[in-house]
């Protein structure tokens, strides 16, 4: 560096200036082909006089030690600059650049029934009426239909019918609450003594169909029948829509129950006391629905009883304890608390890649891209799994809306009442999650708005007694509520993001304090303890999944006081997170230096580097050897050495000739180095070496950087990775970094 | 032939937006997959936001005083045909001079169609205001002709860090400086080096990190860096050099104590450097005799004599005097010893010590005064009170404690 006398870089103030005269190069300016202002702003006029006198205020003069100012350039600096600092020149971009908001389109558009249509209301498959023997209770079938067709607008308050032998409350909706007799009715000792296990109601879980992709018995198609009947069903609503069989033979269920899951069916069943409704209403009522043992058995997986577990707040969790124990009457539910999502925007599917081709490479190229979008796949999970997975993001945006749309939580349906089923809630979650994946941000943030804080009384499985029968936890999955605390960071409200995610926090600790504990999730008694063996090994994972969910949280809390540069607390967090994963401590170690060269501290990055070298140690693999060579690659960065940064790059490419990273890394450190040529050629050869992995965003963003450096014809190169992009790339790609616009 | 600069901040890491789901939700391991295969994530930790990915600079961003102004300068031959001759200058015009940046002033034979020349220029900026880098290339093309153009790209230099100071002085001849130092960037930035360099007359111990446990800790604990328009306060304790503190005379009126050199670090680091002008401090002024006290108890007992030790110092430039020391008692503060006493000839420079007994007859905290010291040459009287202070204690709490 050219600094090594720094005492006199900097001349003393006294030193007279040079007289400001015009420079001798005048006239030359007069020539000038072009100028570019790269401050982009006229700056403070340089007439100002010094800052020593004008800049302590009058309190400071009062004031024995007065605070003086001091020149530390010999150039006036005037305190009118100061405010000019502020200003950095080019913002993130707010993310929706192409975000239509909601648009003026008023209903649905129709193709969502157009495919699936036609499955009346008596075919659904799901089930007859409820089949359970044991619990003596009344199902109407009122409740699960009443979601679909006409919006029940007349209805100000929703009704939570759970016995409804009394006469039906004349509502003005057109339904009718329907009186299904449990087949056990009246007979509840006898039918209990018969207990066919096989009866069970398979649980309403998305695992049925999703656990095992490929090998599944249970064709999408099947299933999807049921999802996008005009009055939609789900599969999970054992009770719906089942015109009130009196006594079917409670062996003929039809339909998808392809799995019973008999895991909790034996003890407790046994030691149900056979009774008629009666007095069974009034142990429900003793239990007040915490921990009942019936309940908890009856049809609840294990599996999801660990994953739907929360702890609902104060005020929810009255409301539930009501639906539990309030047989006879309806509970009344202010609207206010219910939840009412509806899609707020149509359609915000397009295809900005095309639109591209469109401007630039005329209509005949565009006609080339072929992508996938919600109307070329089947109109399932299946179909948007595969959006999803060919980077359809968009349309899979599309699709989702599309399946809730049917599910009566289509567009305009915010506001009114519905009804929640885990698949609802799946669409929902990854419909948000997608928007968030593809930078709308201002889209989710609407659409996430009717469900509040997602502890809404009938997002809960217990405020569908007759739908899920036993089951309870929450429907909403885990990772929504982390995606829901995460937006508020990509809105510039990392603050309202940290406060969800120690709501998060505190049930998950509180959570994991419980089992360990040897309690069930809520605190309650764990009814699966009592099992000996088996009961251990639910804790156990039960534990694992909890303690994991934790360090999701904790890394979440990282990324938030990252994106706030508050680094001190940032780093703290990273550091809670490897007690949680501790399997990714080089890499959160590695995380941890980096943090540390962005702000400056080499030294510190030096040791956390250091640190990632003794636990790397241990592991000798590939991957730790990488690590080590690009954290010394990195740290040769923030010593202004690009050349060995790039030597380190470059031995990292030689033993693992594929990656990604040190591959543009190094081509990033050749131009620093003055070669742009080599630069361009080894971005270029990567980017052709593999297309479908290496046309990522921040690569193609430096490619575009270094054609718009090298020469005037920059655009004829950033139209070719167009097109390279158009053979590749799905609806999600980001055209932004190709610098064409 | 055409011409392109980019400046060259440090690249940045790009951070992508972590989006997760569990087993059992819908897309099943799909989120987590395509978070795998994206390469702009931490193999084996997607979540992690902060990748390891370098992009190059989106902006010209802005450019502080003390920092290196780097930047890249490509002549690309357009053409179809070899250009010949071709130099490129690129000078630096500031408000005051004009630098000349390039690395080399010596042509290039000949540049072939759509090679370029390139250079990599750096820049240590060390002025405030409008800079205007000057690019000028001048090359022959085939048919002989010669070509000149040259283009001007304008930025400004703002000031990076707004530093204020404070003096105290003590009783003995230490000065305390305390410094303000705020970043007035719009990134975080890590404090390398905050020291002052003293000027000769002075030795410097810095008191920004204390000791613990036998390790230095810095007072600012982990926090190493700081924050747009965070201010940090920097404390240093100047003593004179004994050949300066002899010499009572030399230390007066405005002094020069000595500069703060400052290096920080910014984003991958990035460097800057700045030293601040000299400071200039002024001696408390001691007239031509100064007292001062070169021993005091702290704590004393009430009613029961102690003892002090003054230094009587004759500060004038080349008078002798002749001084009568006289005490006067105030409500609290007894002298014991006789008033109205000669000290004898004070020479110029010269001082002498005095020990003086007194006692105190009220309890707390005592502000000793009282003392006169008269010139018998020019009928001039000095007048010192409020010296010290004592704390009065009684003689039965004493003991207890």
């Amino acid at each position: 560096m050219e600094d090594a006398g720094g005492g006199e870089e900097t001349p003393a103030p006294e030193a007279p200036h040079p007289p400001q005269l015009a420079p001798p190069e005048e006239q030359g300016l007069l020539f000038q082909e072009e100028t570019i202002d790269l401050g982009g702003d006229e700056f403070g006029s340089e007439e100002n006089e010094t800052a020593s006198e004008g800049s302590s205020p009058l309190a400071d003069k009062l004031n024995e030690h007065m605070m003086e100012s001091v020149l530390i350039s010999d150039s006036p600096n005037s305190e009118g600059d100061a405010g000019d600092l502020g200003r950095v020149r080019d913002e993130a971009e707010p993310g929706g650049e192409g975000d239509p908001g909601p648009e003026p389109a008023g209903t649905p558009s129709p193709s969502g029934e157009a495919d699936g249509d036609c499955a009346p209301e008596d075919a659904a498959p799901s089930s007859g009426g409820a089949p359970r023997q044991d619990a003596a209770r009344e199902v109407p079938g009122s409740e699960a239909a009443r979601p679909e067709q006409e919006p029940p607008v007349a209805e100000p308050v929703p009704v939570c019918t759970i016995f409804s032998q009394r006469a039906p409350p004349a509502s003005g909706d057109g339904f009718e609450p329907q009186m299904v007799k449990s087949p056990s009715f009246g007979g509840a000792s006898e039918a209990s003594a018969r207990t066919p296990p096989q009866v069970v109601q398979p649980s309403p879980s998305l695992s049925t169909f999703f656990g095992d992709t490929a090998a599944s018995h249970s064709l999408a198609s099947d299933f999807f029948d049921s999802f996008t009947t005009s009055a939609f069903i789900s599969v999970s609503n054992p009770g719906a829509g089942s015109p009130a069989p009196a006594s079917p033979p409670p062996l003929a269920v039809p339909g998808t129950e392809g799995r019973p899951e008999p895991v909790a069916m034996r003890g407790p069943q046994a030691a149900a006391p056979p009774a008629s409704p009666e007095p069974f209403a009034h142990i429900q009522a003793v239990f007040a629905g915490s921990d009942d043992p019936f309940a908890t058995a009856l049809s609840m997986s294990e599996m999801d009883r660990r994953n739907d577990a929360w702890l609902p707040g104060e005020a929810t969790r009255g409301v539930l304890r009501a639906v539990a124990t309030q047989q006879r009457g309806a509970v009344f539910v202010d609207k206010e608390n219910l939840t009412m999502p509806g899609l707020r925007f149509d359609n915000i599917q397009g295809d900005a890649v095309k639109d591209l081709m469109l401007r630039f490479l005329g209509e005949k190229a565009a006609a080339k891209r072929q992508v996938l979008n919600a109307d070329s796949v089947e109109q399932s999970f299946v179909g948007l799994k595969q959006l999803i997975s060919c980077r359809n993001w968009r349309a899979a945006v599309d699709l989702c809306g599309r399946l809730l749309t049917a599910h009566g939580q289509g567009y305009g349906k915010s506001g009114l009442l519905t009804s929640h089923t885990t698949d609802s809630l799946q669409l929902w979650f990854v419909r948000l999650a997608l928007l968030v994946k593809l930078g709308l941000f201002q889209n989710a943030e609407m659409e996430f708005e009717p469900f509040g804080n997602l502890d809404q009384p009938d997002l809960y499985y217990e405020y569908y007694p007759h739908v899920y029968p036993g089951r309870r936890g929450s429907m909403v999955p885990f990772s929504m509520r982390i995606l829901h605390a995460e937006l508020q960071q990509y809105l510039g409200n990392p603050q309202e993001s940290l406060d969800r995610l120690h709501k998060v926090k505190t049930v998950c600790s509180k959570i994991l304090a419980n089992l360990e504990q040897g309690l069930a999730e809520d605190g309650g008694m764990s009814s699966v303890t009592q099992e000996g063996r088996q009961g251990c090994s639910y804790l156990v994972a039960s534990i694992r999944l909890w303690r994991s969910r934790l360090g999701r949280v904790m890394y979440s809390m990282a990324n938030c006081l990252l994106l706030m540069k508050d680094y001190v607390l940032a780093v703290e967090a990273y550091h809670s997170v490897i007690k949680y994963y501790p399997e990714q401590e080089p890499q959160l170690l590695s995380g941890i230096g980096r943090i540390s060269l962005q702000i400056g501290d080499i030294k510190t990055a030096e040791k956390y580097f250091q640190d990632v070298e003794k636990v790397t140690q241990k592991l000798d693999g590939l991957q730790g050897k990488i690590m080590v060579l690009m954290n010394s690659a990195f740290l040769h960065l923030g010593q202004n050495n690009f050349a060995e940064a790039h030597r380190f790059f470059t031995e990292i490419l030689r033993m693992d000739p594929r990656n990604a990273v040190a591959n543009n890394n190094a081509a990033v450190c050749l131009l620093y180095l003055g070669k742009l040529k080599d630069s361009l050629r080894q971005l270029e050869a990567m980017v052709q070496q593999d297309p479908r992995h290496y046309l990522h965003e921040s690569v193609l963003f430096n490619l575009t950087t270094m054609y718009e450096l090298e020469s005037s014809r920059s655009m004829q190169k950033k139209q070719a990775l167009l097109e390279a992009v158009a053979g590749k790339e799905g609806d999600s790609f980001n055209t932004q970094c190709l610098k064409l616009a | 032939l055409a011409l392109k600069v980019m400046r060259l901040t440090k690249p940045t890491l790009f951070t992508n937006i972590p989006v997760t789901c569990e087993e059992k939700d819908l897309p099943g391991d799909l989120f987590n997959q395509l978070m795998r295969d994206d390469p702009s994530t931490v193999n084996g930790a997607e979540v992690l936001m902060l990748g390891e990915m370098l992009t190059l600079p989106q902006n010209f961003g802005n450019i502080f005083l003390g920092e290196t102004f780097s930047s890249y300068i490509s002549v690309h031959n357009d053409s179809n045909q070899v250009v010949k001759d071709i130099l490129v200058k690129a000078d630096l015009q500031t408000s005051s001079q004009r630098l000349n940046l390039s690395a080399s002033n010596a042509a290039v034979a000949e540049l072939k169609p759509d090679c370029c020349i390139d250079d990599v220029i750096h820049h240590e900026v060390k002025e405030i205001g409008t800079h205007i880098l000057v690019c000028a290339v001048s090359y022959t093309t085939q048919a002989g002709e010669k070509m000149y153009f040259r283009k001007f790209f304008k930025f400004q230099v703002l000031k990076p860090l707004d530093v204020k100071t404070k003096f105290y002085n003590a009783e003995t001849d230490e000065v305390f400086l305390e410094a303000q130092i705020q970043n007035m960037t719009t990134s975080p930035m890590f404090m390398e080096k905050v020291s002052l360099e003293p000027s000769i007359m002075y030795n410097v111990t810095e008191l920004n990190s204390v000791s613990q446990a036998g390790e230095c800790v810095s007072t600012f604990g982990s926090r190493a860096y700081l924050q747009p328009m965070d201010t940090r306060q920097y404390l240093y304790c100047l003593k004179p050099k004994n050949e300066f503190a002899e010499k009572a005379g030399i230390i007066k009126g405005v002094t020069v104590i000595g500069k703060l050199d400052i290096v920080w670090k910014t984003n991958l680091g990035e460097r800057g450097r700045l030293q601040t002008s000299q400071l200039q401090r002024m001696a408390p002024g001691y007239g031509d005799v100064r007292l001062s006290l070169e021993a005091i108890p702290d704590t004393v007992n009430l009613e029961e004599p102690f003892h002090i030790t003054c230094k009587i110092t004759n500060c004038s430039s080349e008078r002798t005097m002749d001084l009568v020391l006289e005490m006067c008692n105030t409500n609290s503060i007894h002298w014991c010893g006789i008033s109205g006493r000669q000290l004898g000839k004070l020479h110029p420079s010269s001082s002498l010590c005095l020990a003086l007994t007194l006692l105190s007859s009220v309890q707390g905290l005592q502000s000793i005064s009282g003392l006169r010291l008269t010139d018998t040459f020019l009928k001039r009287t000095y007048e010192y009170d409020d010296i010290a202070q004592v704390c009065v204690v009684s003689s039965a709490i004493k003991v207890e404690s």
